[in-house]
């Protein structure tokens, strides 16, 4: 039997916030290939701080973090962002660039010199194409970014990010501020990505959804992961009501048969 | 696609509008000079007063204000995008204090060198520099800092220039000349150097068009898709205060083309610098050597300091810009 390969590791990784006593860590979790895995927590757990240190933009005091295999301080920020993208939970800019070039910057860790110099044309014309009719944003190419709705701005941020076609893919609070409707659209997209190899890391708050689609959980409370495993054996423990201090209740979904957890 | 598609049109809009201005500006003057002598002598130079005249006196002052123009126009845009606000300007982070410092110094402890602009050229860098290394630590809020840095440099800068002047009234009235901002009687090689210094800026800002474009995303999101983003800021920083000081070294403190010229084109073109950055250079070359043939000649009042003029125009402007802006940032969208 071959191990999946493992494509996140992190070993004893530990942070202090700035100017405090509070910290995250020590962590020990990895990722294999092609699971999709959701971070949850109460509140100033440390989940998105624990995005951002994968994502190289914290520093962690101690420990390793390493991305097949390569430890993430020693890559260049280029080659850190073709073994893993981001999408932030919102954006705020004051300029307004178009959809298109949002999305085009994804590829800003390919660009030979060629390109940068603007001598040659977009190459991956048709990949761009083809990514931004797969989030729905092909018919926003020419909007100003600034002028998208939520859910639109957050497809448009997740094109960028597909577009620069890594193996990890982070998520902070994917369907925040979307509709049912556009949330279920986004996840079902996700579920695509990971079918087809992609690895994904979700910070995420609505326990009924990480329940329906991820496959492991990571639990973070005061900065440690408390409990790690298959998301419908940490959504029936009772660590969930423990670190939400409520009285949640899980039951099963009435056509998959996964978890849902519930008010009391 | 709107935007795409007009580009071209854009950029010969531009290239003409500069060509007429270069026109105007050398035919402009206390002797109006007509165009077809003009093109006679720029194709076949005699020894003729006309053409001492077009090619030692009109041409290299038409062509400093179109070099200066163009230079701060682009470190405007430059700095906005860097601290991804459009309403910053090429002197936000210590260059005007520093070179009024730098041609002070030049002017009170060697008046008869004639160092005013070369003084003033290195002050502007050093007091960029100085801010950008105050401003330097861990922390994502550094551009923020930057600006805090430059704003406190600036008022130390400014006092020590203006002890200087006061223990040193004679040279007063000069360095006030120098502070507003004037085109007179530039030579060819003070034009080559400012050229080869704006060329090696330009050359340098060229290739990080795509990790501007990302920056105004912000700095997490330009980290996230790839960019380097401590080392490109210092770069553009660098490079932005190179088309400042070589600007300053050829005219003094000429104010707003550099905050409005970028805002203007960025209102019609996008803030996709691929097309903002040279746009811009031919709108703010245009647009300067417009104004100092305009200065020149003013009806009445004779001639005055370019900078007067765009000072005047600019002023207004930016007002108008600022209170749009609030307003708009009042009905929850924004510029």
């Amino acid at each position: 039997m071959t191990e999946t390969p493992v494509v996140l590791a992190l070993s004893d990784v530990q942070y202090i916030w700035p100017g405090s006593e509070r910290g995250l860590g020590p962590i020990q979790a990895d990722i294999p290939q092609g699971r999709w895995v959701g971070l949850i927590g109460p509140n100033g757990a440390g989940k998105s701080t624990l995005l951002k240190l994968i994502a190289a933009y914290l520093t962690p005091n101690a420990g390793r973090i390493t991305i097949q295999g390569q430890s993430i301080r020693t890559l260049s920020p280029a080659a850190r962002a073709r073994l893993m993208a981001f999408v932030p939970q919102t954006l705020d800019t004051s300029f307004d660039l178009t959809v298109q070039e949002v999305v085009e910057l994804g590829r800003l860790n390919q660009l030979s010199w060629r390109e940068r110099l603007g001598f040659s044309g977009r190459g991956d014309a048709a990949h761009i194409e083809h990514v931004m009719a797969m989030t729905g944003v092909s018919h926003l190419a020419a909007r100003p970014f600034t002028t998208l709705s939520g859910g639109e701005a957050k497809r448009a941020l997740l094109a960028a990010a597909l577009i620069q076609d890594a193996p990890l893919l982070l998520l902070d609070e994917p369907t925040a501020h979307l509709d049912p409707g556009h949330a279920l659209r986004f996840l079902e997209l996700i579920g695509e990505m990971v079918k087809s190899g992609t690895t994904v890391l979700m910070a995420h708050h609505d326990l009924a959804t990480v329940g329906l689609y991820t496959d492991t959980l990571w639990v973070l409370h005061e900065g440690q992961i408390a409990a790690q495993g298959p998301s419908g054996e940490i959504l029936h423990s009772d660590i969930v009501p423990r670190i939400y201090d409520a009285p949640l209740v899980a039951i099963d979904h009435p056509r998959t048969q996964r978890p849902l957890i519930i008010f009391p | 696609m709107r935007r795409e598609a007009g580009v071209p049109i854009r950029f010969l809009g531009a290239v003409v509008l500069l060509a007429i201005t270069l026109v105007v500006g050398v035919m402009h003057g206390p002797t109006p000079i007509p165009l077809g002598t003009i093109l006679h002598q720029l194709v076949q130079p005699n020894r003729s007063i006309t053409s001492t005249i077009i090619w030692d006196i009109r041409l290299p002052d038409v062509l400093t204000a179109a070099l200066v123009g163009g230079a701060l126009a682009v470190a405007g845009a430059v700095m906005q995008a860097l601290l991804k606000n459009p309403l910053a300007d090429p002197y936000i982070v210590g260059a005007s204090s520093g070179a009024s410092l730098g041609a002070t110094l030049a002017q009170e402890f060697m008046p008869y060198a004639g160092l005013m602009a070369p003084g003033a050229f290195v002050g502007a860098l050093a007091a960029v520099f100085v801010s950008y290394l105050l401003s330097r630590g861990r922390g994502t809020s550094s551009m923020l800092t930057l600006i805090l840095a430059g704003y406190a440099i600036g008022i130390i800068l400014s006092s020590v220039t203006t002890f200087l002047m006061l223990i040193n009234q004679q040279s007063l009235s000069t360095i006030f000349a120098w502070e507003v901002g004037g085109i007179d009687g530039t030579n060819w090689s003070q034009v080559a150097i400012s050229f080869g210094l704006i060329l090696l800026a330009m050359a340098v800002i060229w290739p990080l068009v795509p990790d501007m474009n990302a920056l105004l995303l912000g700095e997490e999101q330009a980290h996230h898709m790839g960019v380097p983003v401590r080392r490109v800021q210092a770069v553009l920083l660098a490079a932005a205060s190179l088309l400042t000081a070589a600007a300053v070294y050829l005219s003094g403190l000429i104010g707003f083309v550099g905050l409005v010229i970028p805002h203007i084109v960025r209102r019609i073109n996008g803030p996709n610098h691929r097309t903002l950055l040279p746009l811009s250079f031919l709108v703010g070359a245009a647009f300067l050597s417009l104004a100092n043939t305009l200065a020149q000649s003013l009806p009445v009042i004779g001639p005055v300091p370019v900078g007067l003029v765009t000072a005047f125009l600019g002023g207004p402007y930016f007002l108008y810009l600022l209170v749009q802006h609030n307003r708009r940032r009042q009905q929850g969208g924004m510029s």
